[in-house]
């Protein structure tokens, strides 16, 4: 049986700030408390989502589970991994700890242990496990207003469409997160324009890792192409030396 | 008997034991207490001086080592033969720092195999890993032939020396990849990595620029050695080093700008940034003063001019690197300036490089037999410095190279606005007007279910919680309650509280806030919860 892929709808318009995601985040991962105010929090490798006060606007910061995942992608050792049910995952057995994925992922959201000595890359993963057993994320299940909706992808694109065709002067006509980087499993809607919210803009449309398979999948006929030329080269070279070598001791005779 | 010598302290002496021992510190540090307590790297910048110069440049001084293999092996130009062992040793050492730095670097240290097991073959970074793995094991047969000769083993000599071609033209190729890859590393960044130094053509531009380092080090190495060990290339072939330098950064020089200018980039150049006072800055000094100091015949034929004429290749190459890595994406992502620990790793690494450099040059049959000193030699003279290498601590040469170093290295090569960019950061989030309100808690706020505590076995009655009684849907704080005193997912409720008594009397859990101060007390009338 084919698994459908999963996702959240985090509508700005009905976020009302009571931080029960935050900390649902927190008890379904065993983390820490981190700060006494949840709306000052910041992202951090004990806290994988934040709810961030953007002037009267609430907006969750979370991994967006890329459909193609730059930081999959830029992984060395494959320690990060879009599963098909739509969560991105983290194989800490694996990992080098080389950190290109904190430095490729457009939205910048993996964390890093730094104060560990052996340290791990942390992030939200879509509470992967719980989406195994049947279950929505925590963070959607306590949510009060439906801010963060939990559902299949596609039908989810399909409540944000009708959400902004039933009022447009709600929304802002823009459904963040359905087309930015190749698309992303967790969406957003907003009422104000997405760069207000503090999320990145002018995002491409085209998955970046693409950007760097372009190059990488010339390396087998750069290989071979480069031998043959060298080769030849060479070649050519030498054999110029030998037939030189050769008149050369033909004219001494 | 045979006199115990004791080695005379001099200036450069003394400098390595202080970097030796500050790197050894940091070395202890990092290994023991992490990398956020020995670094200043963050969440917000992962990446700083040890990927930006330990391993972006000294990857790079390798460079050299495959354009003279690849001119004389497989273009049979013999004249340069007496190059290629320097360069090999500069590329063969430069890899064994890169690798010690990575060790620093990872944060699992201890699985830097693990790429060559667990595949990713769509990561750049895979791609840089296993050049780095293959390229070291062809350097170090590249590198073999020197110490077979020294120790006079003639069968293995002879086992290299008969698959020569086949291993520079395995090395040519990992090196292009590898120069040009550390360049794509950068290419899935176009949102992140400054406009002035982003570009589709990275990977081009990183393998160009190597070339220029590898030949102005081969010079730099040779003026170096013959101050310390008399031992030093002709002037011819370093003079041909030089013209090759002025072809490669000339190319190099028109790439970029066709590029940035193409991009519609190259007005940034011009603003007043920081960014566009480091490009300008790279440019001009690493690039075009370099060519046009190369192009004059006259400095090319003398060995210090052109070594200074190299070091300013050098320091160039450098600022570009530090650029795409540091500068390039302060912008983005926050302010980035190199703790003491991290300079005083990297300090350290490169003193081992010279250390490594040196005694090699000393020991073995690195450079060719010194051959009659041309008439060059008087003319260079007018040239020669005070020799730095033979100067007493404290003397005023030795004082104002520091200085300047300091001065320069501080200056143009960490660029550290880092402190600056945050400010701005901050004002520009600050200064935005705020919203209107939305009306969103009388339209969506559903109140979570009451709940009905289990009850002990004294109790005088069933308890419901009514969060309907305890919150404000228009102000509501879960995070008083959850997690800290409450569960908050389903699973978990109503029984699991976070301390561990289920006494909910308790001061951790209802009494928290019905204490007679905040709220009614749970010591007061009963049935306000119990229900009789």
């Amino acid at each position: 049986m084919p698994v459908v892929k999963k996702g959240l709808l985090f509508d700005v318009t009905r976020c009302v700030g009571c931080g029960a995601c935050y900390q649902a985040c927190k008890e379904r991962n065993h983390l820490p408390v981190t700060d006494s105010n949840f709306l000052k929090d910041h992202l951090s490798a004990q806290t994988y989502t934040v709810v961030q006060d953007r002037n009267q606007r609430f907006v969750r910061r979370l991994c967006m589970h890329c459909d193609v995942p730059t930081c999959a992608s830029v992984c060395p050792v494959a320690a990060l991994e879009k599963t098909p049910a739509g969560p991105v995952v983290y194989h800490e057995d694996r990992c080098i700890g080389c950190r290109y994925c904190m430095v490729a992922c457009p939205f910048s959201i993996p964390r890093y242990e730094w104060t560990k000595v052996l340290p791990r890359v942390r992030k939200c993963d879509l509470c992967a496990e719980r989406l195994a057993n049947g279950q929505t994320t925590a963070c959607a299940e306590v949510c009060p207003t439906g801010a963060t909706l939990f559902g299949e992808r596609d039908h989810l694109v399909q409540v944000a469409r009708e959400r902004i065709a039933a009022s447009p002067k709600e929304y802002v006509p823009h459904i963040y997160g359905l087309e930015e980087v190749g698309g992303t499993s967790v969406l957003l809607l907003s009422d104000v324009p997405f760069d207000r919210l503090g999320l990145p803009g002018g995002l491409m449309k085209e998955p970046l890792p693409l950007l760097t398979w372009h190059v990488l999948q010339e390396i087998p006929s750069f290989v071979v192409a480069g031998s043959v030329l060298l080769g030849g080269i060479w070649w050519i070279t030498a054999r110029r030396d030998e037939v030189r070598q050769a008149q050369k001791k033909l004219d001494d005779q | 008997m045979f006199p115990i010598k004791i080695p005379r302290i001099t200036f450069w002496r003394s400098v390595l034991l202080i970097v030796l021992a500050s790197g050894l510190y940091s070395t202890y540090l990092r290994f023991t207490a992490g990398l956020g307590a020995s670094t200043a790297l963050s969440d917000g910048f992962p990446w700083g001086l040890w990927i930006g110069f330990d391993v972006l440049c000294g990857v790079a001084l390798a460079a050299g080592g495959f354009t003279i293999s690849a001119v004389v092996y497989v273009f049979n130009i013999e004249r340069f033969k007496p190059i290629i062992r320097p360069t090999i040793l500069t590329a063969f050492s430069g890899y064994l720092l890169v690798i010690v730095a990575l060790l620093f670097d990872l944060g699992r240290p201890y699985r830097i195999w693990h790429p060559l097991v667990m595949w990713n073959p769509r990561s750049v970074m895979f791609e840089v890993a296993w050049c780095v793995t293959l390229y070291t094991i062809v350097l170090a047969l590249e590198f073999s032939p020197i110490l077979f000769q020294r120790l006079r083993l003639e069968k293995p000599l002879r086992i290299i020396q008969s698959i020569t071609i086949p291993l520079v033209m395995l090395g040519v190729i990992l090196s292009t990849l590898h120069q040009s890859s550390l360049g794509s590393l950068y290419l899935i960044v176009p949102h992140k990595l400054h406009p002035l130094w982003y570009s589709p053509l990275l990977p081009l531009f990183f393998f160009v620029s190597a070339i220029g380092l590898g030949c102005a080090m081969t010079i730099i190495e040779s003026f170096l050695s013959y101050r310390a060990f008399r031992k030093r290339l002709e002037i011819d072939l370093l003079s041909d080093l030089g013209k090759v330098i002025v072809v490669t950064l000339s190319v190099y020089l028109i790439l970029r700008m066709q590029d940035a200018m193409g991009r519609g980039a190259l007005k940034h150049a011009f603003e007043a940034t920081y960014e566009g006072r480091m490009f300008l800055a790279e440019v001009l000094l690493g690039i075009i003063a370099p060519v046009v100091l190369l192009i004059i015949p006259r400095i090319r034929r003398s060995h210090f001019s052109l070594f200074v004429a190299s070091l300013l290749v050098v320091l160039g190459f450098v600022m570009n690197r530090l650029n795409v890595s540091i500068t390039g994406m302060e912008a983005a992502l926050g302010g980035y300036f190199p703790s003491w620990t991290e300079v005083s790793v990297t300090s350290m690494i490169v003193a081992l490089g010279f250390v490594l450099f040196s005694t090699a040059v000393k020991y073995l049959p690195v450079f060719p037999p010194e051959e009659t000193e041309g008439e060059n030699e008087t003319a260079d003279a007018q040239w020669l410095a005070p020799n730095v290498l033979r100067q007493p601590l404290f003397s005023s040469t030795t004082l104002a190279l520091v200085l300047g170093g300091l001065f320069l290295g501080g200056s143009l090569l960490l660029g550290g606005n880092g402190l600056w960019y945050r400010k701005q950061m901050k004002s520009v989030v600050a200064s935005k007007p705020a919203l209107p309100p939305t009306g969103v808690a009388d339209r969506y706020f559903k109140m979570p279910l009451d709940i009905t505590l289990p009850t002990a076995v004294a109790s005088p009655g069933v308890v419901t919680f009514r969060h309907s009684s305890h919150l404000d849907a228009k102000q509501a704080n879960c995070t008083q309650c959850h997690v800290q005193r409450f569960r908050i997912l389903k699973a978990n409720v109503p029984t699991a509280t976070t301390a561990g008594s289920r006494d909910l009397h308790s001061d951790q859990l209802c009494g928290a806030c019905h204490d007679g101060k905040k709220s009614f007390s749970v010591k007061e009338d009963c049935q306000v919860c119990h229900s009789m």
